[in-house]
């Protein structure tokens, strides 16, 4: 009995933990192929960036998929929403504010659009947001006219471009970073106490400390290398905004309730008074917000609106899901895990560019990397 | 044991473990050529588990103990060794591809070929023999997605006997069938008694295992404690053995003093389903605060439908009004009914009823999250003593509310949907076939808890297609025939024979087999 409770407690801190490891593995190839450039404190805050971008894309792509469906059009729409506010800002002379606006109003109407034709009309998400896919992009090149439109007027800066550029003050991210680590331990030591009140199991100390001290080092280590470059990024915080609410949303709420239910079984929820219909277009609703806001990062990020931009952005946030532990079936995902994934992710992507690997050397490495993470799940799903 | 080749198969000593768990503490079995072996037990009781053994899902070499086929000693690796060896389970969930027809399904797996490709000729022809023989009317070109469920097992016999198995294990096969499907299907077992193809029977029904058994053996706790003669017990001693203790009142029914007000009313109601055909036509009743209203009919009646449909999960209203509580409830939907106070248990749990991927707890909160929710938020410690409350009323065997419904038996996942569904505080509650897989000791306590929702004052409506259990439980009794009301019978008046005529009044006369007189059903 007590080896099969090691053996179990064993099985499920490697399952928990795998994917640091999997981090901890490519961050040290990176920098040992990069001569530690990889690990730079200028390539990590460029990292952070892209992270950010990557994740906030991931995390609406998590709702979407724990009802059970999917998004294949964000890669697009982050094109078009850039692209929307770049040319209102450059070409009309708004301001960023409502160009910005503007576009996130755009982008939530197409999304509910796409999410009504989905539950209502009965056509797959696939087919829906394949062809959102292709729209998005043509409107993408047409808004733009096909050249390169820049997110601020003669160098300046505005809101928008801010978005990439701006970094927290260095003590005020030290402040922050305590305040964060702090926190943390709290909510640890709060959620174990009150599981104990309700009776639950709890997972060995060891485990949770170990968990704890993970997310310890990356909010650590972290902030230390902003501090060292020019500080915490603004996406960084506004990537962490966004994992608030989708953690809050996804474990707090009756929506959040409702996607794994209509994921695990949607017919058993229809009889137990979920309001199916509504729930999956409002969670395409959010996807929309989200792509905006992914689709204003992106753009700012090299500074202007071009018909590459958003790239493939699809498939890196199904990819960080389901490298994350999300199930392409619906039911089943964490916040938690989607970030990891989308960590993963970024440092791939970042990685190989600064390596200056040709793109079909890229393209083959993060297919065999998502190809490993399903089968990686798929074994664990069988073993547990 | 005398004479150990009367036996076609012989498990002896049987011990299975899970890790620290012990599934099988010691079964011994014997089969004998040409007989039909009944297996009784709870839910958990360990047949799942022996069956698994039987047929070579688990290898010999993970459990302990010995098997023989017809005196030599069996060593099964796997399912294509059970089956080499003539032996053929057919399960409690059905395992038919609903896009294939008949024909394929039965011909699955072993389609015969001409020149590399399938022959369908033989397919077709095959099939329409084999169920020729077996006198089941079905076409063998019918989709099997638009048959009925006890149709569908049927089809799921025929194919289990067209690889011309010597030993058939049934796993509650009649579990989804009406008394007339149950009726031709223990014809075709006699009829296989007699070519001698011997029979594990499995069935929670112990009036069918009386029917149609010459033995019987019960499992308790993974231990078999008896094997009988059919002739020479009876159902109080097979319980007996079943749960260690006696059972004084199969149907404890205990009717409210004064019945309130009424609840449910329907009137004239009609409904088509989907494809705009009639399903029910004229359809009034009503139900009253502290009664248990029965509702019975024939497989294809339409009771499910019924249900279904004032529950706002099926079908469109033609003509009829259904008012709740004093209100008229148009235009239903689950949401909207649930909040009104009416609540839905399905005949299908695992398919309308639960999140099998998630805890008890979940599954516990699903329906009435509005209540637990605090400016936005769900309430967790509030959330967390509701479900524990009920999780105690109901006493449901897991290891806690975090348990995942996958682990749990048919049992205790029917306790779960049944305090889902009475954590909203509903008024009237329809339960549909809610004993259906669930063992005797379960069923009491879902009577028991019909008794206490009928003693606070609710009114539960009950459709049930085993008579015995509708005319125990109910109070009143409405028959539904074709979709047509067939009669409404009083509990005192009630007899199987009044029932069943009551069922049959809206019939056309039946010609030949009766599952093929009835129309499909068409299941939502």
């Amino acid at each position: 009995m007590s080896e099969t409770a090691t053996l179990e407690i064993k099985s499920l801190a490697v399952r928990d933990f795998s994917l640091a490891i999997a981090l901890a593995l490519i961050w040290g190839f990176f920098a040992a192929m990069t001569h530690m450039n990889f690990v730079s404190a200028l390539n990590l805050s460029n990292l952070a960036v892209e992270l950010s971008i990557t994740a906030v894309l991931a995390l609406g792509q998590l709702l979407v998929m724990l009802c059970g469906q999917i998004d294949l059009s964000i890669g697009s729409g982050v094109g078009l929403m850039g692209g929307i506010a770049a040319v209102l800002i450059t070409r009309d002379g708004w301001g960023a504010g409502p160009a910005m606006l503007v576009a996130t109003l755009v982008a939530l109407v197409a999304w509910l659009i796409m999410g009504s034709l989905i539950v209502w009309q009965r056509v797959p998400a696939f087919i829906i947001t394949l062809a959102g896919m292709q729209i998005f992009r043509g409107l993408h090149w047409y808004v733009i006219n096909n050249s390169t439109v820049p997110v601020a007027v003669g160098g300046q800066t505005n809101l928008m471009s801010l978005l990439t550029t701006w970094y927290l003050p260095k003590v005020a991210g030290t402040i922050l970073a305590i305040v964060v680590i702090a926190l943390m331990a709290a909510s640890s030591i709060s959620s174990r106490r009150r599981r104990r009140e309700f009776g639950f199991t709890i997972e060995p100390a060891s485990v949770a400390f170990g968990k704890f001290f993970v997310l310890l080092q990356l909010v650590v280590i972290g902030t230390l290398i902003c501090n060292q470059y020019r500080g915490i990024p603004l996406s960084a915080l506004i990537l962490a905004a966004t994992a608030l609410l989708v953690g809050l949303l996804t474990g707090h709420t009756r929506f959040g309730r409702y996607l794994y239910a209509i994921g695990g079984n949607e017919e058993a929820a229809v009889i137990s008074g979920v309001p199916v219909k509504r729930v999956i277009i409002g969670a395409f609703g959010i996807m929309g917000l989200f792509v905006a806001l992914g689709g204003f990062l992106q753009t700012a990020y090299p500074g202007s609106s071009t018909t590459t931009i958003g790239e493939s952005l699809e498939l890196d946030a199904i990819a960080a899901c389901v490298i994350g532990g999300t199930s392409l079936k619906g039911g089943r995902g964490t916040v938690l895990g989607v970030i990891f994934g989308s960590l993963i992710m970024a440092s791939l992507n970042n990685g190989m560019t600064l390596q200056g690997l040709a793109p079909e050397v890229k393209y083959v490495a993060r297919g065999i990397v998502l190809a490993l993470a399903v089968l990686l799940d798929v074994t664990m799903a069988k073993e547990s | 044991m005398a004479n150990p080749n009367e036996f076609i198969l012989t498990a002896a000593g049987i011990v299975k473990r899970f890790g620290a768990v012990t599934a099988l503490g010691g079964v011994d079995f014997g089969l004998r050529q040409g007989e039909i072996h009944a297996l009784c037990g709870e839910n958990g009781a360990g047949k799942s588990t022996l069956i698994k053994i039987l047929s070579g899902i688990y290898p010999h070499d993970s459990f302990e103990g010995t098997l023989t086929i017809a005196g030599a000693p069996a060593e099964f690796n796997g399912v294509a060794d059970s089956r080499a060896a003539g032996l053929a389970v057919i399960y409690q969930e059905l395992a038919l591809v609903d896009d294939m027809t008949v024909a394929e399904n039965i011909y699955l797996g072993q389609e015969p070929t001409k020149a590399g490709r399938i022959d369908w000729a033989a397919v077709f022809i095959g099939a329409a023999k084999l169920l020729e023989q077996f006198h089941i009317r079905l076409d063998p070109a019918a989709q099997v997605r638009k048959l009925g469920v006890g149709e569908q097992q049927l089809v799921e016999v025929v194919k289990a006997l067209s690889k011309e198995s010597r030993i058939l294990i049934l796993d509650e096969p009649t579990a989804a069938l009406s008394e007339s499907e149950v009726a031709v299907l223990l014809e075709i077992l006699r009829n296989l008694r007699q070519r001698g193809v011997a029979c594990v029977y499995i069935s929670h029904k112990l009036d069918e295992v009386f029917a149609i058994a010459d033995r019987i053996t019960v499992l308790r706790d993974g231990r078999s404690v008896a094997t009988m003669d059919a002739k020479q017990t009876n159902k109080s001693e097979v319980i007996r053995h079943m749960v260690g203790r006696e059972i004084t009142q199969l149907f404890p029914r205990r009717k409210p003093l004064k019945s309130g007000q009424t609840l449910l009313s329907v009137q004239n109601l009609s409904v088509d389903d989907s494809r705009g055909r009639i399903r029910l036509s004229d359809i009034s009743f009503e139900a009253r605060g502290g009664e248990v209203l029965g509702i019975g009919g024939l497989m294809g009646a339409g009771r499910s439908e019924l249900l279904l449909h004032l529950f706002g999960a099926y079908g469109t209203r033609t003509a009829g009004r259904v008012s709740f509580n004093g209100r008229e409830l148009n235009d239903p939907t689950p949401g909207r009914c649930i909040e009104a106070g009416l609540a839905m248990v399905c005949e299908d749990r695992k398919r309308l009823g639960l999140i099998l991927d998630q805890s008890i707890g979940f599954n516990f909160s699903l329906s009435s999250l509005g209540r637990l929710t605090r400016m936005g938020l769900v309430n967790r410690p509030m959330e967390v003593k509701r479900n524990q409350d009920i999780y105690r009323r109901l006493a449901v065997r897991a290891a806690g509310l975090e348990s995942v419904m996958t682990r749990l038996s048919g049992g205790n996942q029917q306790k779960v949907v049944l305090g889902k569904v009475m954590l909203t505080e509903p008024k009237v509650v329809f339960l549909d076939e809610p004993t259906r897989g669930i063992d005797v000791g379960a069923k009491q306590e879902v009577y028991e808890l019909i008794n206490r929702l009928t003693e606070e004052g609710k009114a539960v409506v009950l459709v049930s297609s085993e008579l015995p259990e509708l005319m125990g439980m109910s109070d009143r009794i409405l028959m539904l025939s074709e979709g047509r009301f067939g009669g409404m019978l009083d509990r005192s008046e009630a007899t199987q024979e009044k029932l069943m005529a009551a069922a049959m009044a809206g019939h056309r006369p039946i010609t030949g087999n009766p599952v093929t007189g009835n129309p499909m059903t068409e299941i939502p």
